[in-house]
């Protein structure tokens, strides 16, 4: 039974929480579930109007032109790249580094802090210094490849693409070249510290009693560290691959607004996130926000759909019990 | 068998080591760069170090853009983002983890599922409403929807949950409010995770590029990233002494405030991951 004074001390509870709550709410209200449901909708508007919010009717048209825009085809190519060879490829490697860092003691927290470096920089400075590195002339690669007696190789160039459908793959390669080292150099950082974090996790008992064994490294590593670090694995790749989805300032800083080297006009290194913002870019022409808001709608859905499936296989448990 | 031992050992630092160079290069090419002459930048093939260090390049990049006003508003926007952003989920958080009421699974739930959506969708609609605000090159668009963080909330409930109940009970049987409480008990007890988020915030702001690039046509209104991404491009031609000076000054009070400030750092991201 409930007495009075206690259904009041429940009530004025209940008061205070919420007041704890308004400042949050609001805030999530304004920039947050208003923005999921309006781009949703706007997505399903025709020629809508941004300054005065007129369209003439709800349609999927734009849904059906983005599939066929081949600048939204090169958008999801190249993000899929970013999400499905830059991540693992960085993956296995920083799984490499944390396995040996997990090995030694000395000066082990310098070189935590060292790896980490990339995270905390400044990513339109670091695009910066990878287009100088890259650059074919004065760049710190070409000079070190001049060494073995390898001729300077222009590695952002669109120069002469437009007529010769070769040069422009040669020039695209080399383009998913420079991306491809940018991420491996941004993106092990955090997952050394991730996978770092899951080996300390692993109950030491396991690795004791595969010693007495007398088991093999690689059956060590097989047996006790791969399966036991899955869940790890899958957290790193989820949130990478989400990360990854999300791509832009750095191809801005690299690639400039236009999205590929200079000389190059088909948008040739163009992110979803990018698409979108280029879209946005144009506000003012009817539709223009509907269009970015259907690319958004669409990201939405596979950042979604990874997550989903991050939940679903942790909550499953990959893991010896 | 001990001879064996130290040459793994050895070898296991010699991978490291030559990862360390690698993840390292960017930096100092950078700073290298930052030193050179504007002839010696651009002199083929490059010097590998400054052969004459002009210091002048930094006062010379801080005089060709106007770097001073973009540290300014990052730091402006950055102590007001910190300064709202985590009373907002410290209050939220304690509401959560430690009041009861009806709704609270539901509007838990919506926090969680706000996690997933990204940012990057948020921008049509929210640059709309700024727009239509007129709020463009204000610093209200720049700090407002920076202020709303669902994963810190996450984060910061999960530690509120660990103080343990009797700690509430008696503060409550004593007469503390729950705002006293929140502030007496509480606070003291989780300030390494508040401060985890502030640094969290502080990166996240120091970096941000795509919104603030959105917001802002003026230039005296732009932060960092912003301002380092249109300056030093003078008629299709690079400074890239200037660049390089520029870019090192954006990076390094980052790293520095990294390095003092690593163990809450790091300790975050992994909270934020692997136990999660």
């Amino acid at each position: 039974m409930v007495t009075k004074q206690n259904k009041k001390d429940n009530l004025s509870y209940t008061k205070t929480a919420y007041i704890y709550l308004i400042p949050a709410f609001t805030l999530l209200a304004i920039f947050v579930l208003y923005p999921i449901i309006n781009t949703i909708i706007t997505s399903f508007k025709l020629d809508y109007k941004f300054l005065t919010g007129a369209f003439t009717e709800f349609n999927i048209r734009y849904y059906h032109e983005m599939l066929k825009d081949p600048v939204f085809r090169r958008a999801c190519v190249n993000t899929s790249f970013i999400a499905f060879v830059c991540v693992p490829a960085s993956m296995i490697s920083a799984l490499v580094v944390a396995l040996a860092l997990n090995s030694i003691k000395r000066f082990k927290q310098l070189l935590i802090t060292l790896y980490y470096l990339p995270q905390v920089t400044n990513v339109i400075a670091a695009g910066f210094v990878f287009l100088l590195i890259f650059n074919k002339n004065f760049g710190l690669l070409n000079t070190v490849l001049g060494w073995f007696g390898i001729e300077p190789v222009a590695w952002i160039s669109g120069s002469g693409i437009a007529g010769s459908a070769e040069l422009y793959n040669q020039s695209y390669r080399r383009c998913l070249f420079v991306l491809f080292v940018y991420s491996m150099w941004q993106g092990l950082s955090l997952k050394v510290i991730l996978f770092l974090a899951g080996l300390q996790n692993i109950n030491p008992q396991y690795y004791q009693v595969a010693q007495l064994d007398g088991t093999s490294k690689l059956n060590v590593f097989r047996k006790i560290t791969w399966p036991l670090l899955s869940p790890t694995t899958i957290y790193i790749y989820v949130t990478s691959s989400i990360t990854a989805f999300k791509a832009y300032s750095m191809v801005v800083a690299m690639f400039s607004e236009k999205f590929g080297p200079p000389g190059d006009n088909s948008k040739m290194m163009i992110t979803m996130v990018g698409y979108i913002l280029e879209q946005l870019g144009d506000y003012l022409k009817p539709g223009a926000v509907s269009r970015a808001s259907v690319a958004a709608v669409v990201l939405m859905l596979i950042v979604m759909i990874l997550t989903a499936l991050q939940l679903g296989i942790t909550k499953r448990g990959v893991h010896y019990k | 068998m001990k001879h064996k031992l130290i040459f793994r050992k050895s070898l296991l630092y010699f991978f490291l080591i030559v990862v360390v160079i690698l993840v390292i290069i960017p930096f100092y090419w950078m700073i290298a760069t930052s030193f050179k002459s504007e002839a010696e930048s651009l002199r083929m093939p490059p010097t590998l170090y400054p052969h004459k260090i002009i210091a002048g390049n930094y006062k010379e990049a801080l005089l060709l853009a106007p770097f001073l006003r973009y540290f300014f508003n990052t730091c402006t926007v950055a102590l007001f983002v910190v300064g709202i952003s985590t009373t907002v989920s410290v209050l939220s958080a304690f509401a959560f983890a430690r009041l009861e009421f009806p709704g609270k699974q539901m509007l838990f739930f919506m926090v969680l599922t706000t996690m997933m959506v990204p940012q990057e969708m948020l921008i049509i609609t929210n640059f709309s409403t700024i727009a239509r605000l007129g709020w463009l090159n204000t610093y209200r668009a720049l700090i407002l929807p920076f202020c709303i963080n669902a994963f810190h909330i996450y984060l910061l409930r999960q530690n509120i949950m660990q103080i343990s109940d009797e700690l509430y009970i008696a503060a409550r049987i004593d007469g503390l409010s729950n705002f006293r409480y929140l502030l007496k008990v509480v606070l003291p007890q989780i300030k390494s995770t508040v401060v985890t988020a502030m640094l969290l915030s502080m990166i996240w702001i120091w970096n941000t590029f795509a919104w603030p690039n959105l917001v802002t046509t003026q230039d005296n209104m732009r932060l960092v990233s912003n301002g380092l991404k249109n300056a030093f491009t003078i008629n299709s031609s690079i400074r890239y002494d200037l660049q390089m000076a520029a870019a090192t000054m954006v990076t390094l009070p980052l790293i520095l405030a990294f390095v003092c400030t690593r163990k809450y750092i790091l300790s975050g991201i992994v909270r934020g991951g692997v136990k999660g």
